[in-house]
């Protein structure tokens, strides 16, 4: 829906004060960036520091570690099926790899072990492709301009937005292999915008030093995924795909290696068994758990399934405290909520003002910043603009860009939110964009090392549902990198690693029974089931008029 | 008045020989047109074999694209675009069931009912410039140089699309411009067998072999084409033409647009001889209308 | 918000909308999607991004009275009242598996893998049902022209949702074809960045470890100061700007 007249009148404040802040950005003149501690003080806005939005686990390798009521919900729960129904002795599938998840690093990961002679499966939940990986719009990372930028600059940033947590090793694994990764992805053919001499355009991101942020006009991820899911198809003979089928628990063989998956085809209802000599994990992230109920961006299957599996086989977690909320969804027009504005708006020169037509925030504040200051502004300041069903929200100018790069800029460069404004009759070229923050990355999740491997054989891991490499925040265009350079990683360990010879032990879900027993007599369960594998949305209305439907958990 | 171009797909991929020239050579001579900016592909490769309306809708939506561009005339190089285009052109004028039927088919668009005119670049040669005006500006006649004009089929079938409606000798025509000399050439109207070759590939080969006879008996030194299809039967397979059928020489053939760059002294780079054959170059180098380095 | 939220504030407004034909009442600012949920479905197939850009819920409807077809993204598209409306989760399509590495990117490549693509009538059916207003037909002509390039671009915004091909009275699936075309532009006719190569050689040549190294042994108070002391690059500055100071560079 358009704007209401209310919200009309309130975009006159942004009109009002608009030739000005067109005039300082002109100038190069910006809100200065908050100091260390500054920020410090900032962050105590944001909502992974509300004490009552987490608990410490009583379950589990991480006990005692407090993370969001959200998350231990699903990690202080017991087992979808009962471990003694499952026939392990007939796998319905046998292969060298199986990799779960049909994102970005799981198609990357594929891709890697299949041209290192490994058979893959590759399960998904949904269909190949849809994953946050599709989503991603701003761009990725990585230092590829000799004059002026370098891994070392590209290190002291992911340091810095991470708050100086992370894990060296992983980070330095990150920055030296980004470049690779890009050329590899070039090679692909992954159509990066470029100059017709084949220099990448690169723009700044929120907290970077140097202007390295790679893009494929505003669909980067999308462009990404489906060159390499067209790649992954072309080895048909060696990757199989296995759509809406969840892994819903891992697999263990006698002497503790990982060896497959139980998996469940939603379609048919049935679970089944997956043995491999190796496992990936690359379930992604957690948006649909909407923590401590924000909004999200995230697609329809980030329920971090994956992280419950991998902690019940043993493997730790690293920063899931923090979650990170991005500074800019929608908040309105409703139907649209949650959904994404990329931080190249801000980058292209767009204010964030109050309600009062003023600005309150550096436009490239790290996100965690960014989104504590807008909280700030709107609950605590009481300067948000209110829509009309009561929440509260910050303008997005981006009708400064047109006035700063030429009439025309927001549709040719912003084609996909151009035309998504466009359905709901609002021109964002003429009127600017209501925000909030949006929860949208799980910054932390299984650790792992540099190599991709665990501390359970024969388990890999890549991408959002791994945890160190960004510390306690990540920047934006640093997680499309990782899923590149984690998952092509994580497929060459694999198929190192069944190069190196695994002996085949008899398969065991006793981790899994130790796991339902340690959480029943913590008596923490209430009675959850786990992994959550889709969010509800059903009605509650109709869902207690479906009298004889079966739910466990949120699947009928 | 604004003269719009469609190119169709062939010369933009294969026969980019028979389009290069073509366009220097109206530049050369003053006369303006411009590319559409959006055309699809004319629908040759199903309008000629069924009588199906959808397969107008291809050619009609390409007149609809000239007409948005405020062309009152459209002028194309391969005689099957011409065919494809002027066939629907006139099914649009006289049958108005069909146009009413076409233009609601394509709501998108707006209503056609006939308005461009569909002119081949020969007509457009001989009644923008004329014969005179063209033999003036050649400056590299190629006197002594014996070609066979070959119409084909879409030049001259059905009767109410024909370029030679008025003129019966309109190839003849253009290459005494040229400073050349027409020969009569028996086959000249006959089909090159293309559109056999999938099916009855021996017929197509029959055919083919018969106008290559007719050109050896007229004693011509060069055949000219203006479509990719003949083009393809007459001359890239030639070869097997001649070598399945006793007594047969080879005759070099080119796009009419080649020996129309050639004769107004274009850069002969432009005239694209390294796409068709040999026999092609080494016959202009050895007559000395262009020079052999730059072959 | 979850659906129910929603419903709660506009329950008020319902209209009728029609599932695969049965009739529904629905809060009318509801996404296709969302009201889907709200009338009791739960989504295992049709329902991917939930943000119009993975193609899992291209929807086809017809309004009471109108001939016409309309589709639309089930996740982008706000109900109307009285629109009859199915989803397409699936649309079976011929997919060629070629090897990229060898293809060459030339027009006879597309060719050889999608002969169909000279099947096409130019019906212009598949530009009228795309979702995201892509010039599909433009797009197959440029490929019919073996312009790889003009292909590449035209259908960029593609979302592979399959309504095209389902469409489609030449039988192909175009997006699959558009998709082949993308990669061989992207991978094989845009010039290569030579930045890049030159950046990956430096880095296998070893010329950042000591650096990293140094960093990586630094007190997170040391970090902390060198952090804080990075040149900035100006934000509205040109490409070939140069820090003052080269440490840090290769
Ligand atoms: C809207 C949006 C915009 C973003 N923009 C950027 C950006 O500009 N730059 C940047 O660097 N990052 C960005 N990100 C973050 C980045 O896209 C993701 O973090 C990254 O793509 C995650 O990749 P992945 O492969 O780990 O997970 P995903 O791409 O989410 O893939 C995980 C896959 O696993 C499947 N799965 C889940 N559970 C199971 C299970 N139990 N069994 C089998 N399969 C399962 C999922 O369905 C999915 O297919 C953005 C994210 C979003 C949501
Ligand atoms: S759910 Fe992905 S496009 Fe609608």
């Amino acid at each position: 829906m358009p704007y209401t007249p209310e919200l009309k009148e309130l975009i006159k404040a942004v009109e009002r004060t608009r030739p000005e802040r067109v005039e300082r950005k002109r100038r190069g003149e910006e809100i200065p960036f908050l100091s260390l501690d500054e920020r410090k003080e900032r962050l105590k806005f944001h909502p992974d520091f509300k004490e009552e939005g987490r608990r410490p686990l009583q379950v589990g390798p991480s006990k005692g570690y407090a993370i969001a009521h959200e998350i231990a919900d699903l990690l202080e729960a017991g087992s979808r099926v009962d471990p003694d129904r499952i026939d392990l002795s007939a796998p319905a599938y046998t292969t060298d790899v199986l990799v779960i998840g049909g994102g970005g690093a799981g198609t990357s990961a594929a891709i890697l072990a299949a041209e290192r002679g490994a058979n893959v499966i590759l399960a998904t939940k949904l269909r190949h492709g849809d994953a946050n990986t599709m989503m991603a719009e701003g761009g990725i990372q990585a230092a590829t301009k000799g004059h002026k930028d370098s891994p070392y600059f590209h290190y002291l940033d992911v340091m810095g937005g991470g708050h100086f947590t992370n894990v060296p090793e992983l980070v330095e694994t990150l920055v030296t292999q980004a470049p690779d990764a890009i050329r590899w992805l070039e090679h692909q053919g992954v159509n990066f915008t470029k100059q017709a001499d084949g220099t990448l355009e690169t723009i700044h991101g929120g907290g970077t030093s140097r202007k390295r942020m790679h893009y494929a006009a505003d669909i980067t991820g999308a462009e990404i995924m489906r060159t390499i899911r067209d790649e992954a198809r072309n080895h048909a003979d060696r990757i199989s795909v296995l759509e809406f089928s969840p892994a819903v628990e891992l697999v263990l063989d006698e002497s503790g290696h990982c060896a497959g998956a139980v998996l469940y085809n939603m379609e048919t209802e049935e679970y089944f068994v997956i043995r491999a000599k190796a496992v990936i994990m690359a379930t992604g992230g957690c948006g649909r758990l909407h923590i401590q109920g924000f909004m999200t961006t995230n697609h329809y299957g980030a329920t971090a399934d994956g992280i419950v599996l991998g902690y019940r086989a043993g493997v730790p977690v690293a920063f899931l405290h923090t979650v990170q909320y991005h500074p800019t969804g929608i908040v309105f027009p409703e139907q649209a909520e949650g959904i994404l504005i990329t931080e190249k708006f801000r980058g292209a020169g767009a204010n964030l003002v109050n309600v009062e037509g003023n600005q309150f925030v550096n436009e490239r504040e790290p996100r965690d910043v960014e989104a504590a200051s807008i909280i700030k502004e709107c609950v605590h300041e009481g300067k948000g603009v209110p829509t009309p069903t009561g929440r509260l929200g910050i303008w997005l100018d981006s009708p400064m860009i047109e006035q700063l790069a030429g009439e025309g800029t927001v549709k040719r460069e912003f084609p996909g939110k151009y035309i998504l404004y466009k359905r709901f009759d609002i021109d964002i070229s003429k009127e600017p964009m209501l925000i909030y923050p949006t929860l949208h990355y799980q910054n932390g999740g299984l650790e792992f090392r540099p190599s991709g491997e665990t501390c359970v054989p024969g388990l890999f891991i890549a991408g959002e549902v791994a945890g160190g490499i960004h510390g306690a925040n990540r920047l934006m265009g640093n997680s499309l990198l990782d899923i590149i350079v984690f998952g092509r990683i994580a497929g060459t360990s694999a198929a190192d690693y069944l190069a190196a010879g695994v002996s085949e032990g008899k398969l065991s879900l006793d981790h899994v029974r130790a796991y339902n027993a340690e959480v029943d007599a913590a008596g923490v369960s209430d009675g959850r089931v786990a992994p959550a594998i889709i969010p509800n949305y059903t009605d509650p209305a109709v869902r207690e008029r479906q009298l004889t439907a079966h739910y466990v958990g949120n699947v009928r | 008045m604004t003269i719009g171009y469609y190119p169709g797909c062939t010369l933009k991929t294969k026969a980019a020989n028979l389009e290069v020239a073509a366009l220097a050579a109206l530049d050369h001579l003053g006369i303006e047109v411009a590319e559409l900016p959006r055309w699809n592909c004319c629908g040759a490769v199903f309008s000629l074999a069924t009588d199906d309306l959808i397969h107008q809708v291809a050619p009609v939506r390409n007149l609809i694209r000239a007409a948005e561009q405020g062309c009152d005339t459209v002028v194309t190089i391969c005689s099957q675009c011409y065919n494809t285009l002027a066939r629907a052109n006139r099914l649009v004028r006289e049958d108005a069931e069909k146009r009413d039927t076409l233009n609601r088919f394509m709501t998108e668009e707006p209503d056609y009912a006939g308005e461009v005119e569909v002119v081949h670049y020969l007509s457009l040669l001989r009644d923008r410039v004329g014969w005179e005006r063209l033999r003036a500006a050649v400056t590299n006649p190629l006197t002594g140089l014996r070609v066979a004009p070959f119409y084909g089929c879409t030049l001259v079938r059905p009767g109410d699309v024909a370029i030679d409606a008025v003129d019966p000798a309109i190839l003849e025509g253009f290459i005494a411009a040229l400073g050349a000399e027409p020969v009569s050439f028996t086959a000249a109207r006959e089909c090159c067998g293309s559109y056999q070759m999938i099916a009855h590939p021996e017929e197509g080969l029959r055919r083919a072999a018969k106008v290559i006879a007719a050109a050896n008996a007229s004693a011509a030194d060069a055949l000219i084409l203006s479509c990719p299809l003949c083009e393809y039967n007459l001359g890239t397979r030639q070869g097997d033409v001649v070598a399945a059928h006793d007594g047969l020489e080879h005759v070099p053939t080119f796009y009419f647009t080649q020996l129309l760059g050639v004769a107004l002294g274009l850069d002969p780079e432009l005239c694209r001889l390294d796409l068709s054959g040999p026999a092609a170059t080494t016959l202009l180098t050895e007559r000395k209308y262009i020079a052999a380095a730059t072959a | 918000m979850d659906t129910a939220a929603l419903t709660e504030k506009v329950a008020a407004k319902a209209v009728p909308i029609y599932i695969m034909g049965k009739r529904y009442e629905v809060p009318e600012a509801l996404t296709i999607m969302k009201a889907m949920e709200y009338a009791g479905y739960q989504y295992i197939r049709g329902c991917g991004c939930r943000g119009g850009v993975c193609g899992a819920c291209a929807t086809v409807y017809r309004k009471a009275g109108d001939y016409k077809i309309y589709t639309g993204l089930a996740c982008q598209t706000v109900v109307e009242p009285d629109m009859y409306l199915a989803q397409i989760p699936f649309y079976p399509a011929n997919r060629a598996t070629y090897d990229f590495e060898s293809a060459e990117p030339t027009p006879e490549t597309v060719f050889k893998l999608y002969p169909e693509l000279f099947r096409c009538v130019a019906c212009n059916a598949c530009t009228k049902v795309c979702p995201m207003d892509v010039e599909v037909l433009d797009y197959v002509s440029a490929l019919k022209r073996g312009d790889l390039k003009a292909a590449a671009e035209i259908s960029f915004d593609c979302i592979q949702c399959g309504l095209c091909a389902s469409r489609c009275m030449g039988e192909m699936a175009q997006y699959h074809i558009a998709q082949l075309a993308r990669r061989l532009a992207g991978g094989k006719l845009a010039a290569k960045a030579e930045h890049l190569g030159k950046m990956c050689a430096d880095i296998e040549g070893g010329a950042f470890a000591d650096l990293l190294g140094g960093l990586k042994s630094m007190s997170v108070d040391e970090l902390k100061k060198v952090y804080t002391e990075r040149e900035m690059e100006p934000h509205m500055g040109a490409d070939e700007w140069t820090p003052a100071s080269s440490h840090g560079l290769a």
